[in-house]
Order: structure tokens, then C-alpha cells, then sequence
């Protein structure tokens, strides 16, 4: 059974059609990794994944569940929206971590916010926290952080910054962890210890979707290799199909243009 | 009106009370209507936000002296309903007038956070009212408390605008004393705004270190 599934997936801005039909699904427990030219539409489609983006057309399954149909015509509601995304996770780009809150903080708040709705909320508060603190604990434990959890964002480097985002993703326990070109915004001597973590996470059959200009990395750590091209997807396959036998002209070059450098 | 007291001392501080009463009362109620008029010129209904801009245009585009002239006589004038109390007219027109500057340096603050901050808790299935409450409004405060500690000094100094529409605040008290050829009440006058905006000074200060511990 695929976790996801994505059905003819269109994403148009005005007149601009940046995603011109996609169709993938991905397994549980596998990483796919997205790769493809600045403008692509790669971002477009996280964000559409994430419902940052609605969706122009297609469909989007998660364990068989359909959680956006654009057919559907009553729209979604803020409150159906809001647990629907919760079956994504989202590590962005600039990280944006809470700059107001220490780093265990910006990991548990999400989590203790949506505690409110639980029934037991007021009766078992104390708990409930404590639960998620140590929730938060053991997770910046495996991202590396359990020193710096009651640190500020600004006081951490960006490498610590993007893997407090990844603890702070990770807390919802998300069925699918997407990532939005993770290192890029790090200085290059920063970017091993964010790959690690991903890594550790694929180790441990997190499913993820990733995008990244890393291809060595994409290489290692992915299942499935997705290359997009102009708002479609011109490559498809495991590592070794994609990245030594691609069949499309235009992958060649892609991949050309990164490995010469 | 006070009654004119002969010392200058007794007369400054009671005209100092007109200034402190109008400072205290503008900023008490144009700081909540600056936010409602924010609401109004950011609003999606676009009539609404037109109108609301051409009129913060206008009060940020006139003085201040004119608007207290406005308040007192146009009602009136125009409608027959004198204005009965001055320093009610003092009030309104100041109020008004800082609401529509506040208004702005709530907007700027506001669009200042960047979008990802509010991304960021839209993925973890945070509410619209929570994003704005535990993410966005503690960004806000601290970008906006340098300009705002500059319009509120600003405000005790606009204070003594008011006598232009004969409210007996501390200059006009001090120049009766130089009608009669004392000179060193008005230069007093200097020392009571200068005391109460090193206060002031001294308490943003105090509340900018207070949100030193995080940047944004
Ligand atoms: N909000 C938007 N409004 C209009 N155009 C957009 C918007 N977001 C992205 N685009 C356009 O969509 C295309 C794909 O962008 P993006 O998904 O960011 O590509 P990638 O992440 O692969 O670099 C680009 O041409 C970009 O200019
Ligand atoms: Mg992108």
C-alpha cells in the first residue's frame, strides 16, 4: 500500500502553469529524493503537498485517504486543512525557527498547542506537558541538541538551527517529512552534519520526500529519484536507474552540468 | 480653566497637569484605535481600506494645529452642535491624530515579520489565532517599541499644541510670567519635558533590553 499518492497534480499561478500534471506515489518507510533546475516547480510542489499551495487540479491520497481532491467542490475548511496537513511534515529552506522561544520550545509548542483539543487537556495538563517535553528531550537527543535545548535560535549556527527544524518536524510525527532544499542556505562546512541527520532518518525507514541540489547525497540516501523539468516529470526511478542510465536527453544534462563541478 | 496662581512654580505644575492628562488620555485611547484603523487599511474589503487610507493620509498629511481648529469648531459650525468642553476637543483631535500614526507603525511592524514565520506554524497544524498569539505579536512588539518610544515623546512635546486652542498647559502659564518680564519660568517649562522624557527615555530602554533575549 502507498503511504502517498499523488494523482494529476496541476498548480497554476494566473496564467503561469508551474506544475503541469504529476503523478507519483511513494512507499512507506522509503525516501525520494526531487531533483531538477531552480524553477522547476519543485518547491511548488512541497508546498502543495503541505496545503501552503491549493492545488489548481489532482488529487492527493495519504494511506489511501483522499486528503485534497479538486473535484471535490465543497472546499475545505481551515479546520479539515489543518489535520490534513498534519500527515506532512515540512523542513524549510530558511529554517524559520520562533526566534522568541528556546530551542526545546519551538519543538514542543506545536505539539502542546494541539494538546488543547484533547479531552483530558485540563484534567491531566501537568502530564500532558511533561509528556512532550520528553518527547522533545529524546528527540534534539537523536538530532544532536540535547545540550542547547534551552538556547535561542539566533545563538545557534545554521547547521544546529536546521536540525532544531527537523526536531521541531519530527515532533508531530508526521507520515511524510518533506524537506525543501535543506542546505542550502548553510555554509558548506555546515551542510555534513544536516545530511547525517537525514540520514539517520532514512536509516530508520522515515519516509521522506526531499528536495536537494545534493546529488551525491540524493544518491546515497533515496530510494526513489524523481527529476523534474519544467513542471513535469521528465525522470523517475531508483538512484542507479536516474543517475547512470537516464533514458531523457535533458536528464543527461542536468546531471552533466552538476557532476562537472 | 485653573485659577492664575503668582507663583510660577505652582502655575507651571498645574499647566504641566493639562499636558500629562492629554498625554495620558491620547495614549490610552489611540493605542487601541490605532489598531482598529490598522485592521480597516490592511482589510480585504477594499472600499473599506481606500476610504481608511485616504483618511489617515489626510490626518498624517495636515498639522496637528489644524486638526485641533477642525475639532473644536466644525461641529458647530457645520452641524450646530458647539463643542462644549475644550479640552475634550484637545483629546479628540490628539487622539485621532496618534491613532493614524500608531496605525502605520503597527502595519510596518506586522509586515516586517517574514511569511515564513507564519508557514512555519501553519505546517504544525497551528490555528490562524494561535499563529498570530504565540508567533507573530511578541516579533511585532519588539520591532515596533523603537518607533513607538519615538512618536511618544513626540506626543508629550505636542502636548503643548493644546494652548493653540486655549488649554492653559505649561508654555501658555509660563508666558504670562514673561508678559510681566520674567523670562526664567518659560526656560523652566524646558526642564519638566525634559525630566519626563528622560523617564520615558529610560523606560523603553528598559523594555527593549527586556526583549534583548531573542533577535527578529
Ligand atoms: N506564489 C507564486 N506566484 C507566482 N509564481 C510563482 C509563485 N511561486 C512560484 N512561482 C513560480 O513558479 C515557478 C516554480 O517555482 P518553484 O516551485 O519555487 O521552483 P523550484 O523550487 O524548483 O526552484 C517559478 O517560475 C516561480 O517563479
Ligand atoms: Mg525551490
Amino acid at each position: 500500500m502507498a503511504i502517498l499518492e499523488v494523482k494529476n497534480l496541476r498548480k497554476n499561478f494566473g496564467s503561469l502553469e508551474v506544475l503541469k500534471g504529476i503523478d507519483f506515489s511513494l512507499e512507506k518507510g522509503e525516501v525520494l529524493a526531487m531533483i531538477g533546475a531552480s524553477g522547476s516547480g519543485k518547491t511548488t510542489l512541497l508546498r502543495c503537498l503541505n496545503f501552503l499551495e491549493r492545488p489548481t487540479e489532482g488529487q492527493i491520497f495519504v494511506k489511501d485517504n483522499v486528503i485534497f481532491d479538486s473535484s471535490d467542490a465543497r472546499s475545505l475548511g481551515e479546520a479539515e486543512i489543518r489535520k490534513n496537513r498534519l500527515h506532512f511534515g515540512m523542513v524549510f529552506q530558511a529554517f524559520n525557527l520562533f526566534p522568541q522561544y528556546t530551542v526545546l520550545k519551538n519543538c514542543t509548542l506545536a505539539k502542546e498547542l494541539l494538546a488543547q483539543e484533547r479531552p483530558d487537556y485540563k484534567s491531566r495538563k501537568k502530564e500532558i506537558f511533561e509528556e512532550i517535553r520528553e518527547q522533545g528531550l529524546e528527540i534534539l537527543d537523536k538530532v544532536g541538541l540535547r545540550d542547547r535545548i534551552d538556547y535561542y535560535p539566533h545563538q545557534l549556527s545554521g547547521g544546529q538551527q536546521q536540525r532544531v527544524a527537523i526536531a521541531r518536524a519530527l515532533m508531530l510525527q508526521p507520515d511524510i517529512l518533506c524537506f525543501d532544499e535543506p542546505t542550502s542556505a548553510l555554509d558548506p562546512e555546515l551542510t555534513g552534519e544536516v545530511l547525517k541527520v537525514i540520514k539517520g532518518l532514512a536509516d530508520h525507514h522515515t519516509t521522506m520526500v526531499i528536495v536537494t541540489h545534493e546529488m551525491q547525497f540524493a544518491r546515497d540516501v533515496s530510494d526513489k529519484v524523481l527529476f523534474l523539468d519544467q513542471g513535469v516529470i521528465a525522470e523517475y526511478g531508483t538512484p542507479s536507474q536516474v543517475f547512470e542510465n537516464p533514458t531523457e536527453e535533458r536528464t543527461k544534462q542536468f546531471l552533466e552540468r552538476y557532476f562537472e563541478n | 480653566m485653573s485659577s492664575i496662581s503668582s507663583n510660577p512654580i505652582e502655575s507651571l505644575s498645574t499647566g504641566f497637569i493639562y499636558n500629562l492628562e492629554l498625554f495620558a488620555l491620547t495614549l490610552l485611547l489611540a493605542l487601541p484605535l490605532g489598531l482598529i484603523i490598522m485592521f480597516f487599511t490592511t482589510s480585504k474589503f477594499k472600499p473599506l481600506a481606500w476610504v481608511s487610507k485616504v483618511f489617515v493620509w489626510i490626518i498624517r498629511g495636515t498639522p496637528l494645529m489644524l486638526q485641533l481648529f477642525v475639532v473644536l469648531y466644525a461641529p458647530g459650525l457645520l452641524f450646530e452642535i458647539p463643542m462644549s468642553n475644550r479640552f475634550t476637543a484637545a483629546v479628540i483631535a490628539f487622539v485621532i491624530n496618534y491613532a493614524c500614526y500608531f496605525s502605520e507603525i503597527y502595519r510596518g511592524g506586522i509586515e516586517s515579520i517574514p511569511k515564513g514565520q507564519y508557514e512555519a506554524g501553519q505546517v504544525l497544524g497551528m490555528t490562524r489565532s494561535q499563529i498570530f498569539f504565540k508567533i507573530i505579536l511578541l516579533q511585532v512588539i519588539k520591532r515596533i517599541i523603537p518607533p513607538m518610544g519615538n512618536e511618544v515623546i513626540t506626543l508629550v512635546k505636542d502636548t503643548s499644541l493644546s494652548r493653540i486652542i486655549g488649554i492653559a498647559e505649561i508654555i501658555m502659564c509660563a508666558e504670562r510670567f514673561t508678559k510681566q518680564g520674567l523670562i526664567w519660568p518659560l526656560f523652566s517649562t524646558g526642564l519638566y519635558f525634559l525630566l519626563f522624557n528622560g523617564i520615558l527615555t529610560i523606560l523603553f530602554g528598559f523594555i527593549e533590553k527586556k526583549m534583548d533575549y531573542f533577535r527578529a
